[in-house]
């Protein structure tokens, strides 16, 4: 009986193992084709994506890096995921592979476990979750550090703007750094203007005009 | 079913095609016997609730023992066959936006784009030289996300976009990256 239930595990994994192969199929070397099969199936069977692990092996190869270097890199890639899961699921978040990969990204852009789950903490959705991931991740590559990243993201999210004004950030914090501020200085600006907005509520014309007080009570 | 072995013709009498007076002298007492068992016989209906109820019991349970495992085969099935005919990845419905790379090298006599979006693939996305100001520029449609690339230079060169930042790429190199 339970060989007969566990026949559509078997099959998923068998799935997921030849969805790897056939999308690896001439472009990388077989040696590394497995390893990606083995720790995709492993990622899998723990919820994480394994997208990131396919395109590692496909981007190595396509550059011409040696295996075993590929192999050292996967390995990484497939510990950051975890690291980004269980972050994430500290902050609040169970089990979104976008999020997961998204936070992936942010660690080896130079954030933390425990960046990934400030931002996890602020109650954003996954969906804006991700995008702030990304976007932190972005802010990181371009040399804003993690206390300032991490605070411009945060503040952005818990306003609610939309999924573009995130999307905005680095290109601020780029036009900044043109005009020859740090990007510590860049960031710190952008999330002091942020708080401001959201303490005052957006400029005249942008957004809807926050509710009327109460009136007060009758004597 | 009983001790007696009765005369054929006993039993012809027992069955009613004969009488008593039919029989030989020397199967009388025998036929005799035989009518008189027969009629001591208890006639009225018998009613075995009990048991009809056991055995009903008894089949149901059987019933119920078997039922998981004719049930479970089929629904193994059908689940294997939902993943099996379920496409791997599904397909994606991000919306799409327009980008311009471009990249200042004068003295290269090919640049292609390589990254996420075309699985690093250095022959798929060439750039295209703007007359003689060694400006190169490709525009793509890509879908909403992240991406990482890079500019591949005389097929051998793997160069990042210095105009947008750039991670390790585990490799020794830089990748740029795009959030849209």
């Amino acid at each position: 009986m339970i060989a007969l239930l566990a026949l559509p595990l078997t099959l998923l994994s068998m799935q997921q193992g030849g969805g790897i192969a056939q999308r690896l199929a001439g472009r990388v070397s077989p040696e590394i084709a497995s390893l990606v099969e083995e720790l995709g199936t492993a990622a899998s069977a723990r919820g994480l994506p394994i997208d990131p692990l396919i395109q590692k092996a496909i981007e190595g190869s396509a550059k011409g890096v040696p295996p075993a270097r590929v192999a050292t890199a996967l390995r990484l890639i497939a510990m950051q995921l975890d690291t980004a899961a269980a972050a994430l699921r500290e902050g609040g978040l169970v089990s979104d592979t976008l999020a997961i990969a998204a936070g992936e990204f942010a660690i080896t852009a130079g954030l933390s476990g425990s960046d990934i789950t400030a931002l996890a903490r602020t109650g954003a959705k996954a969906a804006a979750l991700t995008v702030g991931l990304r976007v932190a991740g972005t802010l990181a590559a371009l040399g804003v550090p993690p206390a300032e990243d991490i605070g411009l993201v945060s503040v952005t999210l818990r306003s609610g703007e939309p999924a573009s004004s995130l999307l905005l950030l680095p290109a601020h914090v780029q036009s900044e750094m043109a005009r020859g501020v740090t990007p510590a200085q860049a960031a710190a600006g952008l999330a002091r203007a942020a708080a401001a907005q959201a303490r005052h509520g957006p400029p005249p014309g942008r957004g809807t005009p926050p509710p009327h007080p109460p009136a007060p009570p009758h004597p | 079913m009983s001790g007696h072995d009765f005369h054929p013709l006993v039993k012809q009498l027992l069955d009613g095609d004969i009488t008593l007076a039919d029989l030989p002298a020397e199967l009388r007492a025998e036929g005799a016997e035989a009518l008189r068992l027969l009629a001591a016989v208890d006639r009225t209906d018998v009613s075995m609730p009990a048991v009809t109820w056991r055995t009903m019991a008894k089949l149901e349970r059987r019933r119920r023992r078997f039922l998981p495992w004719l049930l479970a085969p089929a629904l193994a099935i059908a689940a294997a066959l939902v993943i099996w005919l379920r496409p791997a990845t599904p397909p994606s419905s991000a919306p799409l936006v327009t980008v311009r790379f471009v990249l200042v090298a004068p003295d290269a006599r090919q640049v292609s784009l390589a990254g996420t979006f075309n699985q690093w693939d250095a022959q798929a996305t060439p750039l295209v030289r703007i007359g003689a100001t060694g400006v190169w520029t490709a525009t793509l449609t890509l879908p909403v996300g992240q991406h990482q690339y890079a500019f591949v230079v005389d097929a051998v060169r793997w160069v990042p976009d210095p105009g947008a930042p750039a991670v390790d790429d585990g490799f020794g190199r830089r990748n740029s990256v795009l959030t849209l």
